[in-house]
């Protein structure tokens, strides 16, 4: 949000360094306005239902932000859920089957699917447009399908069930919430704050214009494959996390769709800012939940959500709140 | 006077067509070379080639005594050597401003972390690239639109911003690729003064046009290519009286005289 103001305009003349710091911090009251709420409403409900799916959209919300990050450098990832999952196996067969101390298994889950990214950026991320899409698409099957063959190591197609609680005081539904919120509340704000950094000018020169940002100065490629290997770390973390919580692992949960709705919180929610992921995965987390009792009824509710979203605001949700404030303003003008 | 870039033997072929082929040639210090050339003559492959944009087949490149033949634009650019783009001058959406701050990265980036946490540093670099950016602007006459949208503004003012973000990050040698095109005459004097005002700061300048009067009043020398060779080189009238030359633009001599 913070990004947009500063380039749609209102920098008074004269004053760039002070307002560009100003739209900077902007951010930090609103977000620790939603961190608040979201850290109260548990206690006004308190079905455990509720407050799981609560956790959920905590969890999910990590990796559609660490999407966004790198849809922001110019690249739609259709692979992003096989990250989840390598930092998810990796995690749970360190801590599981090796013994390992969770918080040590985790970092190593982290490091995992950061690492993978890491080798593979190189060579995927000079690829554009709808070839990256189709690589990283294939990429996510490639490693979808080492979880489901590699059955002495990941428990094939069943996967590994009875994950115990990482700390026996998670064994609470309400403290493993408070755990996920931390946790996303902490990479939303390295998120953001990179965005508002000289980062994230440079990965929006590099997705309007390559080129142009090369002959800048910018080393391009470096950026972009520092950038896909925070993201994929970052979702990797969601799967270290999210896997004890679901107390079960298997192939099913990091396959093509997952990646795919991934993409399609940011598209649903908005591109543009981050705020856009954010909106996407409370769409998408919640509105399965509202339905679950009209089965039939969900999918088709679902397309329809997605094509009135697609149809009236092809910017995202983010988009209803910008045209609501034009809306407004005209009213006072009159 | 040392050459402050020198091209020898440059060659990149695509497949079997040879866009650009043996192509030598210098620039001074503190000089305006022009290089033109009928359409697909291999101009802009010779400066995609010198920027790094793109790597040639074999020749090498020269740049204030040091070998940067293949380097990356980003390389080039932190030794000195910047470029403009005839389509993509300017970033849409941006205010001139912001983009000319885009244009100074490489005084405004401490580091990731720096940036990150926004340090003393990182608050001080750009305190310092917005100040070389005012003064930018002021100079080449965009302060009155430096908070407009950069691509509202008229072509002339984009490419004159095209060639801020180029100076924004303080090159030694500039190249801009057909800074002209798409402009009225009026537009194309003005941009001609802008280049000669670029000059005057000390920067060399390689341009690339088809405007014979805008390259004749701007250039010391002029390069002419055809078919991705060099057909002449030297001062601007001798050149353009080179009946070589006028053949290549025009067809034969003899049809070129009965015009």
């Amino acid at each position: 949000m913070a990004q947009q103001s500063a380039t749609i305009g209102e920098i008074p003349r004269g004053g760039h360094g002070v307002a560009t710091r100003a739209a900077a911090s902007g951010w930090i009251v609103p977000f620790a306005a939603v961190v608040l709420i979201m850290a109260l409403w548990p206690l006004l409900v308190q079905q455990p239902y509720v407050i799981n799916i609560g956790t959920n959209c905590c969890f999910f919300a990590i990796g559609a932000a660490s999407l966004h990050l790198i849809i922001r450098t110019g690249h739609v990832s259709l692979g992003h859920a096989a990250f989840l999952g390598i930092g998810g196996y990796t995690t749970v067969l360190l801590f599981v089957k090796a013994g390992w101390p969770y918080p040590l298994a985790l970092f190593a889950g982290v490091a995992a699917a950061g690492g993978a990214a890491l080798a593979i950026g190189p060579i995927i991320l000079r690829l554009t447009g709808k070839y990256f899409v189709l690589v990283t698409f294939l990429l996510g099957e490639l490693i979808r399908m080492v979880f489901v063959e590699w059955v002495s190591l990941t428990g094939g197609a069943q996967g590994i069930t009875q994950i115990p609680p990482p700390h026996p005081l998670l064994s609470s539904q309400l403290a493993y919430y408070y755990l996920a919120l931390t946790v996303s509340a902490l990479v939303l704000a390295f998120i953001i704050r990179l965005l508002n950094s000289e980062v994230g000018r440079a990965m929006d020169a590099m997705r309007q214009a390559p080129s142009l940002t090369e002959c800048a100065g910018v080393p391009v490629v470096r950026f972009k494959v520092m950038i896909f290997a925070i993201a994929c770390a970052l979702v990797g973390l969601q799967g270290g996390l999210q896997a004890p919580f679901l107390r079960t692992i298997e192939p099913l949960t990091y396959g093509p769709l997952e990646s795919l709705n991934m993409v399609v919180m940011n598209v649903i929610g908005g591109m543009t800012s981050i705020v856009g992921p954010l909106l996407g995965t409370v769409f998408l987390v919640v509105l399965p939940e509202l339905l679950r009792d009209y089965v039939l009824m969900q999918r088709i509710f679902y397309g329809i959500c997605l094509i009135i979203v697609m149809a009236f605001l092809p910017g995202g949700i983010v988009e209803l709140w910008s045209r609501l404030g034009r809306l407004l303003l005209r009213r006072e003008g009159r | 006077m040392a050459a402050l870039l020198e091209v020898h033997g440059l060659s990149r072929h695509f497949g079997g067509l040879k866009a650009v082929d043996d192509l030598s040639f210098s620039v001074a210090e503190g000089e305006i070379l022009g290089i033109i050339g009928p359409n697909g003559a291999g101009k802009t492959t010779a400066v995609n080639l010198v920027s790094g944009v793109i790597e040639p087949t074999s020749g090498e490149v020269t740049f204030a005594g040091q070998a940067i033949t293949g380097l990356a634009p980003h390389i080039l650019v932190a030794k000195g050597l910047a470029r403009t783009f005839q389509a993509t001058t300017v970033w849409t959406g941006c205010t001139v401003r912001e983009n000319a701050l885009r244009g100074a990265f490489r005084h405004l980036y401490p580091g990731f972390w720096a940036t990150f946490l926004d340090t003393n540093r990182a608050r001080e670099m750009r305190a310092k690239a917005n100040a070389v950016v005012d003064e930018l602007l002021a100079s080449l006459s965009l302060t009155d639109v430096a908070e407009q949208i950069a691509d509202s503004l008229p072509y002339g003012y984009q490419k004159t911003l095209g060639m801020v973000i180029a100076l924004a990050a303080a090159p030694r040698l500039v190249m801009l690729d057909e800074p002209a095109a798409g402009l009225s005459a009026e537009e194309a004097d003005h941009v001609r003064d802008t280049i000669l005002r670029v000059r005057e700061r000390g920067i060399s300048v390689v341009v690339i046009d088809h405007n014979m009067r805008f390259i004749k009043g701007l250039c010391d020398r002029v390069l002419v290519i055809h078919q991705g060779r060099q057909l002449a080189v030297g001062a601007p009238a001798d050149v353009l009286a080179d009946p070589k030359v006028i053949e290549a633009y025009l067809g034969t001599a003899d049809a070129a005289a009965h015009r």
